[in-house]
C-alpha cells in the first residue's frame, strides 16, 4: 500500500513538471507588454495581462482573481516607475510566488534602461500626481519598445535559459519591424510636425517627442484633477489663439469636457489609444502606433 | 499488481517526457564535471545587458511612510455636551519588504479621548508576513486585525461610512477585533475562483466587547473561507465564512459564526468614475454563561454604495444588533453617508444616523430613539500602500 502511495505521488510530481515545464507562464500588468511578450516568446509563452487595453493602468483594482495567475507566474513584467503602484504591490504580496517579487530573476521591471522624461527635482503632491521617478508612459513611443523588448528578453531567457536562441531570433524580428515601421510612421507625421495640440493627461510626452507634436496644453489642470470651468476656459482660448484642431483623450476619461471645448472652438476631440487593446482593431503593439497616427493624421489634416 | 504496473509505467513514461525536454546543452552537461560549471556559463552567455538607466531620484531604502489624519465634528441628540470636534485619529504607518522572504507592516495609531481631549497612543497594527513560504502558504505573524468577515480588515479611514455597524461596535468594539498571534492562509489551487482559506490563533484585545484576553492559555481561534468569483469583467462576488471560538468576558466560552457577502459592480473602462457595491455580514454569537446557560445572540448589517461621479459618493446602511450576553435588547438603525474625495489623498464625509432601541442604555444617556450625525475629514501624506479589493 505504501509503495502504492508513494509511486502515485511520484508520478504525480514528475507529470506536473513535465505539464508545468513546457509552456513559460507569464503575467504582465499591461497589453502593451503582454504583446511585446507574446511576440519575442512566440509559442513558448502563454501570457496574461491584468489591465486590459481600455482602462487606466493607474487605477487598477486589485481584484483576488488575479492572485491566482500571480500564484502559478513564472515571469511577471511590470512597466514600474510606480505607474502600478496602487495596485501591484499588494497583489504580488499575496500572491505567495517568491520567483515574481521584486529583486527575483522572474520580475521584470520594462523601465531599465529608458530615457525617462519629466523627471521631477522634488515631490510636491501640490502639483498633481507627479511620478517620482519621471513620466511613466514610455511605452508610447516605438523606441522604447524595443528597450522594452530587450528586458523581456533577458527576463525569458533566466526563466528559460534553453530557448534563449529561440528568443534572441524573436527580438531580432521584433527590432527590426520596430525601425521599419519607425521609417514609416515618421513619414506619415513628418508633414505634422510642430502640430500643436491638447492632450486630456499628461501621458504623451514620450509620443509627443517621437513624432513632433507640440501639446500646448492639458485639460486636466493637474495631472489626476479633473478639468476644472476655469481651466476650460483658459483652454478655450489657448486653442482659438492658437488654430488648434485637436484634443487628444484616452478612452478611459469621459468626453464632457473635451466636448466643451470642441463645441466652442470646433476643435476634434481624438480618443487614441494608449495600449494594445484599447480598440479591437489593436491587437499588437505596432497596430497601436498604426492606429494612433491614421486617427492623428486624418484629424490634423 | 496491475496498478504497481501501470504506476510504474507512469513514472517511467513522465522521466522519459521529461528528459525529452532537456536541451542539448543539458545532455552536454552529463559529460561535464560539474553541473555548476556549466549553469555559470549559460548565465554568462545570456541576458544582454539594457542600457544603463539614468539615475532614479528619490530612491531610498526607507520604508513607505504615510500620516493620516482623521478629524471628526460629531452631533448626538441627547446629552448637555452634545456638539464635539475631535482630530479622532492620527494613523502612522511604516511599510516595507524586509528581504527576499517576507515584509513589514506597522500602524501606530494616536487617537483623542473625546470627553478629556487627551491623546493616547498604541501599536493598532505591526506584523510580518512571508512571502516565500511553499504550498501557497502565507504567515502573518505579531499584532494584527483578524481575518473576520469583510470589514474587519479595512482601516476605518478607508470605509465607506463614518461609524462601524452596530454590531461590530456591540461584539468587538469601535475598532473591530485584533490580537497578537499567527495567521496562516493558503491560497487553495482552484484555477476555477479564488479561495483563501486562513487559520488564526491570537490573544484578544482587552476592549473587545466578546472576547477577553485570557490569563490561562485559551487563545482565540478563528477560521476564515474567502471565495471570490469575476462574474464578468466588470462584476464580481464575494461570500466567506468566518468561525470564532474564544474565552468571553465572563471566563467561560463563546463561539461565533459569520457569514459575508458582497456584490460589487465596476465597469473597468470607467472605474474612476462609477462604482455600485451590495455588502452585508451576518454574525452570530453562541454565549456560555457561568450558570452553563446559552446565550445566542444575532447582528448584521446591510450596505449599499454607490459613487455617484468621479468625486461624489453615497452609501446607505441598515444595522441590526443584539447585545453579545443579552438577545432580549434590540439596536437598529439607518445612515446615509455622503462623501466628496477631492484626490486619492482627501475626503470629507457627512453621515446622518438614527437609532431605536427595544431598551435605553447608559451610554447613550438612557435614550431609546435618537438620532447623531457625524464629520469627517480625511488627509493622507506620504506613501500609503493599496487597500485590498
Amino acid at each position: 500500500m505504501k509503495i502504492k502511495i508513494i509511486g502515485l505521488l511520484m508520478a504525480t510530481i514528475i507529470s506536473a513538471n513535465y505539464s508545468f515545464g513546457a509552456t513559460i507562464h507569464v503575467v504582465t500588468t499591461t497589453m502593451d507588454t503582454k504583446s511585446i511578450t507574446e511576440i519575442i516568446g512566440g509559442n513558448k509563452v502563454d501570457v496574461f495581462s491584468i489591465a486590459t487595453g481600455y482602462q487606466n493602468p493607474h487605477f487598477v483594482d486589485p481584484k483576488p482573481s488575479y492572485i491566482i495567475k500571480l500564484s502559478t507566474a513564472d515571469l511577471y513584467v511590470t512597466l514600474g516607475l510606480d505607474l502600478e503602484a496602487g495596485w501591484s504591490p499588494s497583489l504580488l504580496t499575496a500572491s505567495r510566488n517568491v520567483k515574481i517579487q521584486r529583486g527575483a530573476d522572474a520580475y521584470v521591471d520594462a523601465s531599465v534602461g529608458v530615457a525617462l522624461m519629466q523627471v521631477p527635482s522634488s515631490i510636491n503632491r501640490a502639483e498633481g500626481d507627479i511620478h517620482a521617478f519621471g513620466n511613466p508612459h514610455y511605452w508610447l513611443d516605438p523606441a522604447n519598445g524595443k528597450i522594452i523588448a530587450r528586458n523581456i528578453c533577458n527576463g525569458l531567457e533566466k526563466v528559460s535559459p534553453e530557448n534563449r536562441g529561440y528568443f534572441e531570433a524573436n527580438l531580432k524580428i521584433f527590432d527590426e519591424q520596430i525601425d521599419a515601421k519607425m521609417r514609416a510612421w515618421s513619414a506619415e507625421m513628418a508633414v505634422f510636425r510642430g502640430a500643436k495640440v491638447i492632450a486630456y493627461h499628461n501621458e504623451w510626452v514620450y509620443f509627443e517627442t517621437r513624432f513632433g507634436l507640440h501639446i500646448v496644453d492639458f485639460m486636466e489642470p493637474k495631472p489626476g484633477i479633473p478639468p476644472t470651468p476655469s481651466q476650460l476656459v483658459k483652454i478655450i482660448k489657448e486653442v482659438k489663439e492658437n488654430n488648434i484642431k485637436v484634443i487628444i483623450t484616452s478612452p478611459y476619461f469621459t468626453a464632457s469636457s473635451s466636448d466643451v471645448v470642441s463645441q466652442q472652438t470646433g476643435a476634434k476631440t481624438l480618443v487614441m489609444a494608449t495600449s494594445v487593446g484599447a480598440f479591437p482593431s489593436i491587437k499588437t503593439y505596432y497596430d497601436l502606433f498604426d492606429y494612433d497616427l491614421k486617427l492623428l493624421t486624418s484629424g490634423l489634416r | 499488481m496491475a496498478i504497481k504496473k501501470i504506476l510504474l509505467f507512469l513514472m517511467l513514461f513522465a522521466t522519459i517526457k521529461v528528459q525529452a525536454q532537456k536541451t542539448q546543452a543539458q545532455v552536454d552537461s552529463a559529460k561535464n564535471d560539474s553541473l555548476m560549471l556549466l549553469k555559470v556559463q549559460e548565465q554568462m552567455q545570456q541576458s544582454q545587458p539594457a542600457p544603463a538607466q539614468p539615475a532614479h531620484t528619490g530612491a531610498s531604502a526607507n520604508p513607505d511612510i504615510s500620516v493620516i489624519g482623521d478629524f471628526r465634528g460629531l452631533y448626538r441628540s441627547y446629552g448637555k455636551h452634545n456638539f464635539d470636534a475631535v482630530l479622532n485619529e492620527a494613523e502612522f504607518s511604516f511599510q516595507s519588504v524586509i528581504d527576499p522572504y517576507a515584509r513589514a507592516d506597522f500602524f501606530y495609531s494616536v487617537s483623542e479621548d473625546p470627553a478629556t481631549g487627551k491623546f493616547s497612543g498604541e501599536v493598532e497594527e505591526g506584523y510580518l508576513t512571508t512571502l516565500a513560504l511553499p504550498a501557497h502558504l502565507q504567515l502573518k505573524a505579531g499584532r494584527f486585525k483578524q481575518s473576520l468577515g469583510r470589514l474587519n480588515l479595512v482601516h476605518p479611514h478607508a470605509l465607506p461610512f463614518i461609524d462601524m455597524p452596530d454590531v461590530y461596535v456591540n461584539f468587538f468594539g469601535e475598532e473591530g477585533l485584533k490580537g497578537d498571534g499567527f495567521s496562516l492562509s493558503w491560497l487553495i489551487p482552484n484555477p476555477a475562483f479564488y479561495q483563501e482559506l486562513t487559520f488564526e490563533a491570537t490573544d484578544v484585545d482587552p476592549s473587545s466587547p466578546t472576547f477577553e484576553r485570557s490569563t490561562a492559555n485559551n487563545y482565540l481561534y478563528l477560521a476564515h473561507m474567502r471565495n471570490f468569483w469575476d462574474l464578468s469583467a466588470n462584476s464580481t462576488i464575494e461570500f466567506g465564512l468566518t468561525g470564532l471560538t474564544g474565552e468571553n468576558i465572563l471566563g467561560m466560552r463563546t463561539n461565533l459564526g459569520a457569514l459575508d457577502f458582497t456584490y460589487k459592480w465596476k465597469p473597468v473602462q470607467f472605474n474612476t468614475y462609477k462604482q455600485f457595491t451590495f455588502q452585508n455580514e451576518v454574525y452570530f454569537s453562541h454565549a456560555q454563561q457561568v450558570n452553563n446557560s446559552i446565550v445566542n445572540a444575532l447582528g448584521f448589517y446591510s450596505m449599499l454604495y454607490t459613487q455617484v461621479d468621479k468625486r461624489t459618493f453615497l452609501t446607505g446602511r441598515f444595522d441590526y444588533s443584539n447585545a453579545p450576553f443579552d438577545n432580549s435588547f434590540i439596536q437598529q438603525s439607518g445612515s446615509l453617508t455622503l462623501g466628496w474625495e477631492a484626490t486619492e489623498f482627501q475626503k470629507i464625509e457627512i453621515e446622518a444616523k438614527y437609532t431605536t432601541m427595544n431598551q435605553p442604555m447608559i451610554q447613550y444617556n438612557n435614550e431609546k430613539n435618537f438620532a447623531s450625525a457625524y464629520l469627517r475629514w480625511i488627509f493622507v501624506i506620504g506613501s500609503h500602500g493599496a487597500h485590498r479589493y
